[in-house]
């Protein structure tokens, strides 16, 4: 290594990265969970908020700070007395009698001038009737305790047009809260899972086979013997164990004991780690890699039957119907392999040369995978890379319109058995809503409360204690809109969007129930 | 507004009319899982905004959203304590920060921040170490809240509490609300010192943190992460001298950037970036706008219920992870039998026979629930190894090398502090 330093110094000062400027210094924090492409797709997003009370502003706070494209909140009224008093983007009484959109949006716009905010004081209800294509223009759309009119009519706008953005419906009242999102179809490559791909040490790849069974561990020294990566012992030790065993691996519990008593023997004392590292890990020799169960299943998609048009096929569709051809097609009928290696036990060159073994096995089976996708379509080389290392972890998510729990009579039975305390939140915020129709203006009772809800599950049905627990909060406090349950969903709520945007992490599946009493979350339907 | 009505109840002259009508729907009135105790109406909306005094403990991440909310729902005399100045990396959450506050301390420009925006609050910063305050000035709180990213502050503030409990006093019992977050996981919990568990009962829930073993790192480097602890724990000390490393100064990451680089370069390893090199020296947490917001709400909305019993507050612990939906769990976190800080009884442990002095204190150093850094050891009697003063720490280190059962007998106290922790660990030894 000494006599090359000098050209070594050279090529590392052309390639080395000078220090980050001043925006990925800013965003650091974050880059460090999204990169840079969830940061780009913040940046290229516009999000339309439908109030800005005291939720709303809360939810955009957190998507101004890291960094969104654009947002404009659409809301006609007036700042009140007690809208001043609950909103921390209004200047308290300076702001009472203003716009409340136009003063949300001067003082959300402060803390990041690297995003555009747009006030539009206009009424809901005559969008809807002159410009409807208007909230189409949108990435996403979050609503706070819209009007059940206008939200119906809003849900089905959206849920009639399969390009349409997703809409954030949340509900809240007093300490008690919910959201759902309401999406046609949702694809993600990055979920950020915590199950690491297979080594593939069960099948092991013919260049990784042939020099593991090439190891003679009696010609090694105590340095390389001690040195040597886990992978190839456990793949070595698996080779010898079925040749004995008419080619199958340790089967029994006996089996697998004595097999890992077998790796423990190899040590030559009881300093060398990777042994013990080989012996901790011996389960990959018999967990059978194949293609996982809840990616097989994307497989059966509706997306890749002939009949979906090929050319109106979204990238990642492509990318999954070669990826279905490949497990099919390919030996060992697994997932592509990819070159992530976790650390082990190991000097630097035989690490290396793993890990070396691992990229070029992946890089075959990459160029074999890209021999799967359609020629007609043209998909970046870095969205190839990035779905193959993360192919172990991919999703596709279809959403449900709002309102269709309830009238799945089975979900919802099964919700009320297994989450009395939320399904009664979840009925009673939907009560209260339906009252603001029936009966504007009017201080909901517990009685009317219970008769909404009755009406909304069918006369008869047995409800749990749960339900005079979440009336009685609403009778309580109906309108009141706290500080601390805005702060909460606001948090909330700004994540799940984060995610539908990024198309990074996992969102929500169903109703997020917030009780900020017991401080408990639960998800429904 | 048709539900309300004026409120003279807990105003000031700085309250207009309607200014609580969202906050005071819930202290007018019960709800069915309000304690009998709650006095709803004007005792409680007097007391929380004439006589409740909290403290915040952190105006960063999750200090900027606790004070807002704070000030919000009606405490009205808040004081915060923070050590930190303001950095650009900051401003992807820190609220109350804007770029030309950069280098600011973080305590004075959030408190004005808060008073500007919310009239009548009064935000009292301290500029500095929560350890700069003694008993006296933590006993003027009713209650205390914690947004800190350090294991170590926590514990200092958790048994500072504890240890200033007086049975015949019950103001001196202060809840303590402690929030923490990383990336999309976060938790928020409610101590109530010496009935609840403490933070010390819960030591061994936090995460080892990632340690390479030093013959790694000099011999055998194979991941990125290696190379960087070879730049900046090697070769920053041979090429600087006394100079003492500054995360906080980009030079020396660039510094540290070009040596770590230079020598993946040479051993084929692949992935040292600015970025890493950064996260690994500084230990960088990832931290987003939403997470805090989630925790630091759930934080003020317990204090809140405390402060005004208008609801049942949490008994005792929430956790969140974000990544995958929206998944919580909230569960009564138990006291810990031999707490060294609430459980007020020795520990008793075993150790071989054979084990030296420094052993032992490598021991205490590792294990989850103890975690004791740079313990001083002794015995009723006298001291076994003591970190400080310069003298007493010659005079004790010949010991470090001796048998701990040539100094304690079977069955044997020895008591352990240390500089970074306001109480002392009493051990009972026992040999195997």
């Amino acid at each position: 290594m000494v006599d090359t330093e000098s050209q070594d110094i050279e090529t590392a000062t052309t390639t080395l990265q000078s220090a980050p400027d001043a925006k990925t210094r800013r965003y650091d924090r974050q880059l460090r969970l999204w990169a840079a492409t969830g940061q780009a797709a913040l940046e290229l997003s516009r999000i339309l908020v439908l109030s800005s009370d005291a939720t709303s502003t809360s939810i955009l706070k957190n998507l101004v700070l890291p960094g969104i494209g654009h947002f404009t909140i659409l809301d006609d009224a007036r700042v009140s007395p007690a809208d001043a008093g609950n909103n921390f983007f209004l200047e308290g009484p300076r702001s009472i009698g203003k716009s409340r959109a136009e003063e949300a949006v001067r003082l959300l716009l402060e803390m990041n001038d690297g995003v555009q905010g747009v006030a539009d004081t206009r009424s809901f209800d005559s969008i809807m009737d002159t410009d409807k294509d208007w909230f189409s223009s949108f990435t996403l759309i979050i609503s706070h305790n819209l009007h059940p009119t206008r939200l119906d009519k809003l849900s089905n706008l959206l849920s009639s047009n399969s390009s349409a953005p997703p809409l954030i419906i949340v509900r809240s009242s007093a300490f008690l809260a919910e959201f759902f999102i309401q999406f046609h179809e949702h694809t993600i490559i990055e979920s950020h899972s915590e199950t690491a791909p297979s080594l593939r040490i069960d099948k092991p790849f013919p260049a990784l086979l042939q020099h593991a069974l090439s190891l003679d561990y009696e010609k090694m020294d105590s340095t390389e013997h001690g040195h040597t990566p886990y992978v190839y012992i456990l793949v070595k030790a698996m080779e010898g164990w079925k040749k004995s065993h008419g080619g199958n691996p340790p089967k029994t519990t006996d089996e697998r004991k004595e097999f890992k008593k077998g790796i423990l023997a190899l040590q030559r004392n009881i300093d060398e780690e990777n042994f013990e590292e080989a012996e901790a890990q011996a389960y990959r020799c018999w967990a059978e890699t194949k293609v996982p169960s809840e990616i097989a299943q994307l497989f059966n998609d509706p997306a890749l039957e002939p009949a979906a048009h090929a050319q109106s096929r979204q990238p990642f569709f492509h990318l999954l119907a070669a990826l279905k051809r490949f497990t099919e097609e390919v030996e060992p009928h697994t997932l592509p392999l990819t070159s992530t290696l976790p650390d082990m036990k190991a000097d630097t060159t035989s690490y290396i040369h793993l890990q070396r073994l691992y990229k070029a096995r992946a890089e075959e089976e990459k160029a074999i995978f890209q021999t799967f996708l359609d020629k007609n379509v043209d998909i970046d080389e870095d969205v190839i890379d990035l779905f193959l290392k993360n192919a172990h972890g991919l999703q596709v998510l279809r959403g449900r319109r709002w309102g269709e729990f309830e009238r799945d009579t089975d979900a919802f039975s099964g919700a009320l058995a297994s989450y009395p305390k939320e399904t009664c939140i979840h009925l009673a915020l939907s009560a209260l809503a339906n009252l603001t129709v029936k009966q504007p203006g009017v201080a909901p009772t517990a009685e009317a409360l219970r008769g909404e809800v009755l009406a909304i599950v069918g006369q008869g049905t047995e409800l749990p204690d749960a339900l005079d627990e979440a009336i009685g909060e609403l009778e309580r406090a109906p309108a009141a809109e706290l500080p601390n349950t805005a702060a909460l969903l606001g948090g909330l709520v700004a994540q799940e969007a984060i995610k539908m945007i990024t198309k990074q992490y996992v969102p929500i599946k169903g109703y997020a129930v917030i009780d900020l009493i017991d401080t408990t979350t639960a998800t429904l339907g | 507004m048709s539900l309300s009505a004026a409120q003279p109840n807990g105003t000031s002259p700085s309250d207009w009319q309607d200014r609580y009508w969202h906050v005071d729907q819930v202290l007018e009135k019960p709800g069915p899982r309000t304690d009998p105790s709650f006095l709803a109406g004007r005792e409680v909306q007097e007391f929380l905004r004439d006589k409740c005094k909290i403290l915040v403990i952190g105006a960063g991440g999750l200090g900027c959203e606790i004070l807002a909310n704070l000030a919000l729902t009606g405490f009205k005399d808040i004081h915060v304590i923070d050590m930190d100045t303001i950095d650009v990396s900051n401003l992807n959450r820190q609220f109350l920060f804007r770029p030309a506050d950069v280098g600011k301390p973080k305590a004075i420009v959030a408190a004005e921040f808060i008073m500007n925006r919310v009239p009548g609050v009064i935000v009292t910063p301290y500029y500095g170490k929560i350890q700069d305050k003694d008993h006296e000035y933590y006993m003027q709180f009713n209650l205390v809240i914690c947004g800190l990213d350090s294991v170590e502050a926590r514990r200092w503030i958790n048994a500072t509490l504890v240890s200033m409990v007086d049975s015949d006093n019950p103001e001196s019992l202060k809840p303590l609300i402690d929030g923490g977050t990383e990336g999309f996981k976060g938790q928020a919990r409610v101590i109530l010192p010496t009935i609840t568990s403490c933070y010390e009962c819960s030591l061994d829930m936090l995460n080892k943190p990632t340690t390479f073993p030093i013959c790694t790192i000099a011999n055998t480097p194979r991941l990125p992460e290696h190379c960087i602890e070879w730049a900046s724990v090697l070769e920053w000390p041979k090429v600087h001298g006394d100079q003492k490393l500054d995360t906080d100064d980009p030079e020396h990451i660039s510094w540290l950037y070009g040596v770590a680089f230079k020598r993946a370069k040479e051993f084929n390893i692949e992935g040292v970036t600015w970025s890493l090199t950064q996260g690994v020296v500084k230990n960088v947490i990832p931290a987003i706008a939403s997470t805090n917001a989630v925790i630091a709400a759930a934080c003020c909305n317990e204090a809140f219920k405390i402060a005004t019993s208008s609801a049942a507050y949490l008994n005792n612990y929430f956790m969140l992870i974000g990544t995958d939906g929206v998944y919580s769990y909230t569960f009564e976190h138990e006291k810990r039998e031999h707490c060294p800080v609430c459980g007020g009884e020795a520990l008793e442990i075993s150790i071989n026979h054979d084990w030296t002095v420094e052993q032992l204190m490598e021991m205490l150093t590792e294990k989850q629930d103890i975690q004791i850094k740079k313990p001083s050891l002794s015995t009723p009697l006298k001291p076994i190894y003591f970190q400080q003063p310069p003298q007493l720490e010659k005079n004790t280190r010949p010991n470090l090398e001796k048998k701990v059962s040539d100094l304690v007998a079977a069955g044997g106290e020895v008591t352990v502090t240390s500089t970074t922790l306001p109480f002392s660990l009493s051990l009972i030894i026992n040999y195997t």
